[in-house]
């Protein structure tokens, strides 16, 4: 970092890029639509978003290492309903919350156990346990909803303060990855996994158990995050998470994590979730239809990746 | 993502993959036969059949996608996308139906040459660019119809193809089988299928053997558009409308359907008839779980776990003889030390 400007814009011209295009789209806003600005719907949507912004700090965890979870959405139904259950039942928050956890964790070590012990493809262990999961849930609930309690809903503070502590619980948990990522050497081994399992297995470190290990974040990340948005709504939506894996995968890329692993940085992701967050609403703000919100976020995709196919061409050629 | 294992060994006789399979299957349908009443009739059996046309023609279309070790995840929002261009063709355009069929079929050549030339020409992963296209077409998709337009009102000779049946079996399953034989000689007995599984296989020798790489990954997404744009007129006369949301989840059952049919997710290995015992296996599973009154969820339990199983069947012997042979190396080891 102390090298200099010009080397550091070079090495974070992804992130950088980035961060610039959700400037202009702010800044377009606060021109155009000065009341997307105005705290309270503001407030709403960033404690709405908080959860995503959870799973997509896990989802970059497991892209780095070169894998992928398209289970995430399944996980963070099944421990939200299972929060809700057990809060319901009279177990206290905080307990309920952590054996949520401990669920998604479990959840996430079976995908970890049967990617990293068996060696089987993630893209194909995790869509088997995306259908699983998902209608073992259906199965076992019949798309009911679940009552939360008294209490449970904004943590029992007021709605402002709930949702100004779910966002504070997100950015803590995202900044923490971020760090850990960049500067402890658990992070480290992520990357080094990501960017050639072998080099890194003759480097004297266990590609296998980092990758279980990431599986297990994952899993403990998305169940955080459903109890994050259970506590939102009085009633806990056996369907919520729905599609969720593809928005992270999206947000992710869009921040500039290879999806051939180990380049990118938990930063550049954070511009790519806010951007993505950002499009829905903003249309509203800007008087244009909301229909066209789905075309945009994938167009916005797919430039995030034409963008970097032609930078890599370049390098590639020089 | 762990080292691929790529030796092209071939299961003989009753140890393959699809004799497997399709012994499951058979497995599956007696089980059925003998707790469901109506399960066995010929009549369940065509509708089955109905059923399972435009999932079938997806993963018959995804197979050879798969086979260059390449996804396409926009093959369910691309049906939504052609689904509501045709029905926009020909209620709002007036176009007579012949018509707004072929344009539908030339639109789904379209973008599938849209995600084939972003792979091909830009070098981009196949998973980025669709999960890209699959946000892009099912968002032009309910652009068009402002998320609440739907198009009914088809004529009788249009639904005939959906919901009448021809020959006595319904009138999507001759449409169905010529798809499948035309994709079944493609894979097996032409060069396409041969040069598709050598760039699975590894791309980079494939083309220092002569075989032009990027037109055949791009020939196969294209074939996935068109048949795409396929299923999506099966569906419209099937359903006798066409909404935004058509289709939607489909690419994972499509997916799904490729990989248990023993397709290697890593490309090179695979076949179009396994595909299409695995789109079996999982609409027969689905049916007959209604037919013997048990919960219909459970077939989406059965079939991640299937799913799995059948990865792992591919895998468990060779981590077997690993084991086996480690054992042997620290075996002769003890046996010199002492």
């Amino acid at each position: 970092m102390a090298k200099g400007g010009g080397e550091s814009v070079r090495r974070y011209f992804r992130e950088l890029s980035v961060a610039a295009v959700l400037g202009l789209v702010l800044l377009l806003l606060a021109v155009v639509a000065p009341a997307f600005f105005s705290p309270q719907p503001l407030l709403s949507l960033a404690a709405r978003e908080a959860p995503t912004l959870v799973v997509i700090g896990g989802m970059a965890l497991v892209i780095l290492s070169r894998q992928i979870d398209i289970s995430v959405g399944s996980q963070f139904a099944v421990c939200g309903v299972a929060f809700g259950l057990l809060a319901a039942e009279g177990m206290a928050f905080p307990l309920a919350a952590i054996v949520a956890v401990l669920l998604g964790g479990i959840l996430g070590a079976v995908n970890g156990w049967l990617i990293a012990g068996l060696r089987l493809p993630s893209i194909v262990v995790t869509l088997a346990t995306m259908v699983a999961w998902r209608e073992g849930l259906r199965w076992w609930r019949q798309g009911q909803f679940v009552d939360l309690p008294d209490g449970v809903q904004w943590l029992g503070l007021s709605q402002g303060g709930g949702q100004v502590l779910l966002i504070a619980v997100a950015a803590a948990l995202f900044v923490a990855l971020a760090i850990g990522l960049r500067h402890l050497a658990v992070g480290r081994v992520v990357y080094a996994v990501g960017s050639d399992e072998e080099a890194a297995r003759l480097a004297g470190l266990k590609p296998r158990a980092v990758t279980f290990g990431v599986f297990v974040a994952m899993g403990v990340l998305a169940a955080a995050a459903a109890v994050m948005n259970a506590v939102q709504s009085p009633q806990v939506d056996p369907k919520a998470g729905t599609g969720l894996e593809l928005r992270a995968i999206a947000a992710v890329v869009v921040g500039g994590v290879s999806i051939s692993g180990g380049r990118g940085t938990l930063w550049g992701v954070l511009a790519g979730a806010l951007l993505l967050a950002c499009v829905s609403p903003g249309l509203t703000h800007l008087h244009i239809e909301a229909y066209w919100s789905r075309a945009i976020e994938g167009a916005i995709i797919l430039l995030a990746v034409v963008a970097e196919g032609l930078r890599s061409r370049k390098e590639g050629r020089s | 993502m762990s080292a691929p294992v790529k030796t092209p060994q071939k299961a003989r006789g009753w140890l393959r993959h699809e004799t497997v399979l399709l012994v499951l299957v058979a497995a599956e349908w007696m089980y059925f036969n003998s707790v469901g009443a109506r399960f066995g009739t010929l009549d369940n059996t065509f509708d089955i059949l109905r059923h399972s046309v435009e999932i079938g023609l997806l993963a018959v279309a995804m197979t050879p996608i798969i086979l260059t070790g390449g996804i396409d995840l926009s093959v369910g929002s691309l049906l939504g996308l052609c689904a509501v261009c045709f029905g926009k063709l020909w209620r709002d355009a007036g176009v007579p139906l012949p018509v707004a069929v072929a344009g539908t079929l030339a639109l789904g050549a379209l973008t599938g040459g849209v995600n084939a030339t972003l792979i091909t020409r830009l070098k981009l992963p196949p998973l980025i660019v669709t999960l890209g296209t699959f946000s892009l077409f099912r968002g032009v998709a309910e652009a068009i119809t402002r998320g609440v337009d739907t198009f009914t009102g088809f004529p009788a000779n249009f639904l005939f193809w959906g919901q009448e049946r021809w020959l006595g079996m319904p009138a999507q399953a001759p449409v169905f089988i010529v798809v499948v034989v035309a994709m079944w000689l493609l894979v097996h007995r032409m060069t396409f299928g041969r040069t598709v599984r050598a760039i699975g296989f590894s791309a980079e020798g494939a083309r220092y053997a002569g075989v032009p790489v990027e037109r055949r990954v791009a020939m196969a997404y294209v074939l996935a558009g068109v048949i795409a744009a396929l299923a999506a007129i099966i569906y419209t006369a099937r359903l006798g409308q066409a909404k935004a949301d058509a289709g939607t989840g489909y690419e994972l059952f499509a997916i799904t359907a490729v990989v248990l049919g023993g397709t290697s997710i890593f490309g090179g290995r695979g076949s179009v008839h396994g595909t299409l015992i695995g789109v079996a296996a999982i609409a027969v599973l689905n049916n007959g779980l209604v037919h013997a009154r048990l919960p219909r969820e459970a077939a989406g339990v059965l079939t991640g776990g299937l799913l799995v199983l059948a990865l792992a069947s591919g895998v468990l012997p060779k981590l077997w003889s690993d084991w086996r042979a480690r054992r042997a190396v620290v075996a002769a080891a003890e046996k010199t030390v002492s």
